[in-house]
Parts: C-alpha cells; structure tokens; sequence
C-alpha cells in the first residue's frame, strides 16, 4: 500500500541543496525524503528554521561585497 | 419625510443656517492671492512635510531643523509611525513612511487628515468631535478654489481646527486678515479622484510609468515634487548620480540604492548587494528597479547608448541586479504530499498518471516510484477506489 507524507518539497540550486543536506546531518530533523540534486522534502514545521539556518549559513560564507568602494 | 426631502435640498443648494459649502468673506480679497500663489503655498506646505519625511534617507536635509513643517505635524508624524525616533535621537523613516511617500497627493493627503483625527478623537480634552471634524473636511472639499471664506461663520471648534489645517496647507489665511480663508487645491481636491493606497511596489511602478509618459500630473501638485524624467546617471561600477530636487525621487532612489551625497540639485550613491536587498525587502523587484532606472535614465545616457549602439542602462548592472535578486530567492517551495512505497510499477504509473490529470503533480521520478503531489484527497479517493476493485 503506498503512502502519503506529508511535507513541503523544496526546489534549489545543487550547491544549496548541500548545504540543507549538511544542516540536517547534525540531527537528522529537516529532511524526510532525499529527492535527487536539486530537491528534498522537508518537515512542515521545520521549513522556517531551515530558511534562517540557511541565510546564517550563506552569510557565513559569503565574503562581505565590496561595499567600501572609494567615493 | 417631506422634512427629510426638505432639509437636503437646502444642504444641496448651501441654503439654511447650515452652511454645506461655507460662507464666503464679505472682505476685500488682497490682489496677490490668486490660484498661482495658493498653488505654491500648498506645494511648499505640502514638500515641506515630504521634506521631513524624507530627510532621514541617507542624508541630511540641507534645510535645517528650523524650516520645514511646524511642530505639530512633526509630532503627528512621528506618532502615525511615518518616522520614528532611533535610539540615538535622530529621526528615521519608516516603511510606512516610504509607502506614504509613494502615495499620490491625494492619497497622501488623507493619510495625515486621518492621522490627525485618530489622535485628536483618542486626545478628549480637545473637545473635537471626529465626526464634525470630519464633515467640515468634506465641506471644505466643495469649497472652490481661489474663493475668500468667512472664519466667523464656522463654529468655534471648526476654527479651532483652522491653524492645524494652515499647518498642512489645506487652507491659507492671510496674515493681516485673519476673519477670511482660503482653500488651497489640497483641500479642494480631497474628495476626487480618491485612488486606493498604493503598496511600495504599485508607488515605484506608478512612479516608472509617470516617468515614460514623461507627464506631470502625479496628483493635484504633481505629487511630492516634480518627477523629472531623465535625471538619473548609472554606471558600469553601480554609482548613481541623479540631477534633482524632488523628495519623492529621492526616496524612490534611497530605497533600492545607498546614497551618500547630498547637493542642492543632485544625489550621489551606489547600487549594492546590501541596498537591493533591502529594496527587495521591501517588495520591490529587480524588474521594478531596472524599468525605473530605465524609464529615468539621463539624457545623456541615451545619447552615449545611440552613439555606441549600446543599451541604456549598464548590461553589467541590470544583470547584477537581477543576480541580486535571484540570491534572495534560493529555494522554491511547495507544500503537498510525498507518494512512495508503491507495490509495483503499474500501481505507481497509475496513481501518478491520475495525479498528473487533475493537475496536482509537481515532481515525479518514475526510477524511484516516487511523486509529489500539492493536494492528496483525491489520490487517496483513487487509490481506495483501486484496492476495492482489485
């Protein structure tokens, strides 16, 4: 009998495909279905905190733009 | 019923005791208030509180604490939240304030009127009543333009109202004759033409197409300053330079790029990541920014584009933009339902055929026996009605 879990299905880039996946490798709470390269089915309710984690991570890695920039 | 009948055709003809379209003055009115100057007294009245608004964007006003609007209306300001007091005492706008901005004149008008009349009705020991207060501005909405009007026939919580509203530049009341007024096309216009409230991105979008009509008519007073077409100079290296005056432009430009220089008729800044975003955040598009540069492009812009053969605006800086934009959009999301654990293959092809009928698929991977669906309650109905069959 098949079944149906319910979750929100997230469509991204490969590179922040990775990083989700390595969110979630710290406690296995994101993720419910490792879809392909650029997709993965996510808990509801944890679709929030993974943006944010997301955001804090790129911020991390990100080299600050140029905004000196002489005038 | 005939006294209802009665009494409004005298408030329709202004007949009565009840004044509906005010009392004109009996005084001489001086010869240099003509619909000219009461067209300017407005307009600066009105940038004047666009002025303060607006001074907190980046730079500092050049006109100093002691112009601008009076006391009261920074006060009503600050307590509708158009700008709001930092911590380190300086005021900064808000994105209410950006929003009122963007508003038509009319719109903008209002805005304040009702401003002012939520804090007065919430403030008793004024005595004012939102109610009368209320119909006195649609009163004076059927005032005609140009036309002396008689302060000794209001009552005196309507004349008590009459300093606040010179404050806005609804009414203008010559200094050396006191008893009379004059309704400015703010206060006339109040009542036509009323468009619903712009939201930041439909003000950025209405200001881009005032720009490619290249006409003035942005409200009543040409909005918040004039929308000059063709000001705007950007660079390969994201510097922006605009040639103008006009607060509301400048407060357009300030959301979406960081300006840093002030000149009486020019502002200075750059487009950054930082800058996009927050516009973006705001709910403005990278299509939005692009069309409004394009649409306000400096004329010497397209000279150099017809020269070279080139685009307007900097290839490099549209698509950057538009890069700016994809960075804060980087996952798609859709809630619905993962389908798996089918027993055989036919099973899945079905179900997921049927999905993809009604129109509920949104991925599937046939190798896997998998799909996603947006809505389940049919699959499910399928699916029983399958099992039962079999």
């Amino acid at each position: 009998m098949p079944r149906a879990i319910r979750g929100v299905l997230i469509e991204c880039d490969p590179s922040i495909k990775s990083i989700i996946v390595n969110i979630d490798s710290v406690n296995h709470d994101f993720i419910i279905e490792d879809l392909d390269e650029e997709r993965v089915v996510v808990k509801e309710n944890m679709v929030h905190l993974l943006k944010q984690k997301l955001e804090d991570r790129l911020k991390e890695n990100l080299p600050p733009v140029d905004e000196s920039g002489s005038e | 019923m005939s006294n209802f009948k009665k009494s409004l055709r005298l408030a329709l003809t202004g007949g009565g005791n009840h004044n509906s379209f005010g009392v004109p003055s009996s005084l001489l009115v001086p010869p240099e208030i003509d619909l000219a100057f009461l067209d300017r007294y407005a307009r600066k009245k009105w940038e004047d509180v666009l002025h303060f608004v607006v001074s907190s964007v980046g730079y500092k006003s050049s006109l100093g604490d002691g112009s601008g609007p009076n006391k009261g209306v920074k006060e009503l300001l600050i307590a509708g939240r158009l700008v709001d007091r930092r911590p380190n005492g300086s005021l900064g706008i808000t994105q209410a304030g950006f929003t009122f901005l963007l508003q038509e004149a009319n719109a903008q008008v209002w805005t304040l009127l009702l401003l002012w009349l939520e804090v007065l009705g919430n403030n008793k020991s004024s005595g004012l009543d939102p109610v009368d207060m209320l119909s006195f501005l649609f009163m004076l909405a059927s005032l005609e333009l140009g036309r002396a009007y008689d302060t000794n026939a209001l009552t005196e919580e309507r004349r008590n109202m009459l300093p606040s509203l010179v404050d806005f530049g609804l009414i203008y009341i010559p200094q050396h004759k006191r008893s009379m007024f004059f309704p400015t096309r703010l206060a006339t216009t109040l009542t036509s033409g009323g468009n619903s409230l712009r939201t930041i991105s439909e003000g950025v979008t209405a200001a881009t197409q005032s720009a490619q009509t290249s006409q003035q008519s942005l409200g009543p007073l040409g909005g918040g300053g004039e929308q000059q077409a063709g000001s705007v100079v950007i660079e390969t290296n994201y510097r922006l330079y605009a040639y103008t005056q006009s607060a509301l432009q400048i407060a357009v430009l300030a959301l979406f790029a960081k300006l840093n220089m002030r000149f009486p008729d020019m502002v200075a800044g750059r487009l950054s990541r930082a800058s996009i975003r927050q516009a973006i955040n705001f709910g403005i598009t990278a299509d939005q920014i692009i069309s409004y540069l394009a649409a306000h492009a400096h004329e010497q812009m397209h000279r150099t584009a017809a020269l070279t053969n080139k685009p307007v605006l900097p290839p490099t800086v549209v698509d950057q933009i538009r890069l700016w934009q994809l960075e804060n959009e980087r996952m798609k999301t859709t809630s619905g339902f993962l389908f798996r654990d089918f027993t055989d293959d036919k099973d899945y092809l079905d179900t997921a055929r049927f999905s993809e009928e009604i129109g509920v698929l949104v991925w599937k991977n046939d190798h896997a026996r998998m799909f996603f669906a947006n809505k389940h309650e049919q699959i499910k109905d399928f699916l029983k009605t399958r099992k039962r069959a079999e």
